[in-house]
């Protein structure tokens, strides 16, 4: 008798679908009924939340600013985490594994702590200051509280351990020996890491900048803590609605803006990743 | 009366009286045996001072009390998420709050027989609703040095924080915070306003160049002590907490339109509806508002005590005394916000679209 592991999918389904899907759908269904105050909403359907948020520049402007902020993030992260995830994925010595749970325990260290140590860090007196000013750079302390640039690093501060392990376990599945064989062959190093390296991990490292940009749009302390009440994402703006003007309807508009501007767009760079392997420029 | 008679009357007088005394304490003692009552409270010193104090009175009656912490919005947002079905027996509530709990009526009357300490407060202090808990007065915070050092006079409204030279280093409340009502408010009468009309306020706030705006009042104290800020619109007792914490800093009441000086936010406490310990909920109202428990309470965080007594005690702490108006006169010219005035939606509507960097 063959034996049936799709059973196994069961719980999670369960799970699932009772704490995740149900509460979702109550703020959904939500979104398509006026807001009355203190929570309560309205009995009929209409569209009125949404006409507010696709015709109002206010929100326009939040939700450009989140993906704006959060697609910076996922390059920034990417770009600083590939080198340590090759170098930690090339390494031979047992340094390799101290480095890589050296990444594994940053992740656990909660975002709070994280963005409050940036805060001293780039405080007025704080040692960056310092350094910059004493080297003459700035005249000025620079902050990064109250601005874009403040949530694009702490949004880089909360995903770049993720992304290194993401890109780590990428790198880890391209043979060695193609790199080696490449150089073989007279490439140079450079060029090996542009025909060989990156079209093997191209997919592998869309799917983890996904993950960390899907992260980054859903993310809300940094953006809370470092945007200092100037800087609103739509998770920011949500918890405002919801918790100040207590409007679950409109804050179940937001959120459904937010979901389905994250699922789009994921399902844009899939179609984008399928296109550059049909003209063969990816290697999957 | 025989010598025998009077000794045999005084021996059943105290045998009567000490069982009296021990039936009297056995009562007293069990009086909320197995009762939990829960708190909806801040958490952090605010719930530290409520544990030392208030806590071990209630256990020796035979009852526990739970604390659920967060923020008055957080608690109101708990509530309305629970249909009025609180987590909680009591609630600390803010002055703006006052309308939305009467609307949804999530109270239940308070029977002020049962509330003896009320003698202490002022009469509009509390009424069936609620029973005044502490308030703040709300302030300009400032460094004195690097006023001194920037040759800048002490600000007496907020308009004097308008400076190029405080470009960057003031920081203002949210509105989300706890202070951001009452100061949004300030601000609107500030410049021209008043509850119904909050632009004035925006158009001012957006003059003053500020660092940021603060959610907690804890990240003033932080500011303070980094050099972040030289200025911040805040409650006298954070100012309390930086002097405190080693910065030379000390408070200004600002003047608001020449007919106010300081601004006055109230903190309630009332009894929820769904809540089944009323006897319990009562003890502690009256508990909080006792002379000992307000003035101790008042002299850690900077609030001050609505209990007159302990308001007379209060001059007794020379960076108090200070920091904080003290004298009736003085209090009662402070700005009280009339709430039932105010859409809070709209001004939270309005402070997102005009205060934040889109």
């Amino acid at each position: 008798m063959q034996a049936r592991w799709e059973y196994l999918l069961l719980p999670s389904f369960v799970f699932v679908v009772l704490l995740i899907v149900s509460s979702q759908y109550v703020f959904l269904k939500g979104s398509f009924y006026e807001d009355l105050g203190l929570g309560q909403i309205g009995d009929t359907f209409d569209w009125v939340n949404y006409n507010k948020f696709f015709s109002d520049t206010f929100y326009l402007s939040t939700l450009w600013i989140t993906v704006k902020v959060s697609a910076l993030a996922t390059l920034f992260t990417m770009l600083l985490g590939f080198p340590v995830a090759y170098l930690i994925a090339r390494m031979r010595s047992q340094w390799a594994m101290i480095l890589l749970a050296g990444v594994v325990v940053s992740t656990f260290v909660t975002i709070v702590i994280k963005v409050f140590g940036l805060i001293i860090i780039f405080s007025a007196d704080g040692l960056l200051n310092k350094f910059l000013m004493g080297i003459g750079i700035v005249d000025t302390p620079y902050t990064i509280i109250g601005n874009q640039t403040g949530v694009v690093v702490g949004l880089m501060h909360f995903t770049l351990g993720f992304g290194v392990l993401l890109l780590y376990s990428v790198i880890q599945t391209i043979p060695r020996s193609l790199e080696d064989a490449a150089q073989i062959h007279g490439a140079s190093r450079w060029r090996m890491h542009l025909r060989v390296l990156l079209p093997l991990s191209l997919p592998g490292v869309t799917v983890g900048a996904l993950m960390i940009f899907n992260m980054s749009m859903g993310a809300f302390t940094s953006a809370a803590l470092l945007g200092g009440g100037r800087v609103f994402t739509l998770p920011v703006l949500i918890q405002r609605t919801m918790m100040m003007e207590i409007k679950y309807s409109m804050a179940g508009t937001l959120a459904a803006v937010l979901l389905i501007a994250v699922l789009l767009i994921n399902l844009l760079s899939v179609f984008l990743l399928r296109r550059l392997r049909a003209a063969r420029l990816v290697i999957a | 009366m025989t010598r025998l008679k009077l000794k045999k009357t005084a021996i059943a007088g105290a045998l009567g009286v000490a069982c009296a005394v021990l039936l009297a304490g056995t009562a007293t003692a069990g009086q909320f045996d197995g009762v939990t009552l829960r708190v909806g409270t801040w958490g952090g010193a605010w719930k530290g001072d409520q544990e030392a104090v208030i806590v071990p009175k209630f256990e020796a009656l035979g009852g526990k009390i739970e604390f659920v912490t967060g923020s008055p919005q957080a608690n109101l947002a708990k509530l309305i998420a629970g249909r009025g079905k609180a987590p909680f027996d009591i609630m600390e509530i803010l002055d703006a709050q006052i309308g939305d709990f009467l609307k949804a009526k999530f109270l239940q009357p308070i029977d002020l027989s049962k509330i003896p300490n009320k003698a202490d407060l002022e009469d509009w202090q509390y009424d069936t609703n609620k029973v005044g808990s502490w308030f703040t007065q709300e302030t300009i915070c400032y460094n004195q040095d690097k006023f001194r050092e920037l040759g800048l006079a002490r600000p007496t409204t907020y308009s004097d924080l308008a400076n190029a030279k405080l470009k960057g280093r003031l920081s203002i409340p949210d509105i989300t915070s706890g202070g951001g009502l009452a100061n949004f408010g300030a601000f609107a009468y500030a410049g021209g306003g008043d509850e119904k009309n909050v632009q004035p306020g925006l158009k001012l706030i957006n003059s003053l160049n500020a660092l940021k705006f603060w959610s907690r009042g804890g990240e003033v104290v932080t500011q303070f002590q980094s050099g972040d800020v030289y200025a911040a619109v805040v409650h006298a007792g954070w100012c309390v907490r930086a002097r405190k914490a080693g910065a030379n800093v000390t408070t200004v009441h600002p003047v608001i339109n020449d007919k106010y000086v300081g601004v006055h936010k109230h903190g309630w406490l009332g009894i929820m509806k769904s809540s089944k310990q009323i006897e319990a909920a009562h003890w502690y109202i009256n508990q909080f508002i006792d002379e000992d428990f307000q003035f101790a309470f008042a002299t850690r965080s900077g609030v001050v005590p609505v209990n007159k007594k302990a308001i007379a005690r209060l001059a007794e702490d020379p960076v108090l005394k200070e920091m904080l108006q003290l004298a009736k006169a003085d209090i009662d010219r402070q700005l009280r916000l009339d709430y039932t005035k105010a859409d809070i939606g709209a001004w939270t509507d309005q402070w997102n679209r005009s205060v934040t960097k889109q």
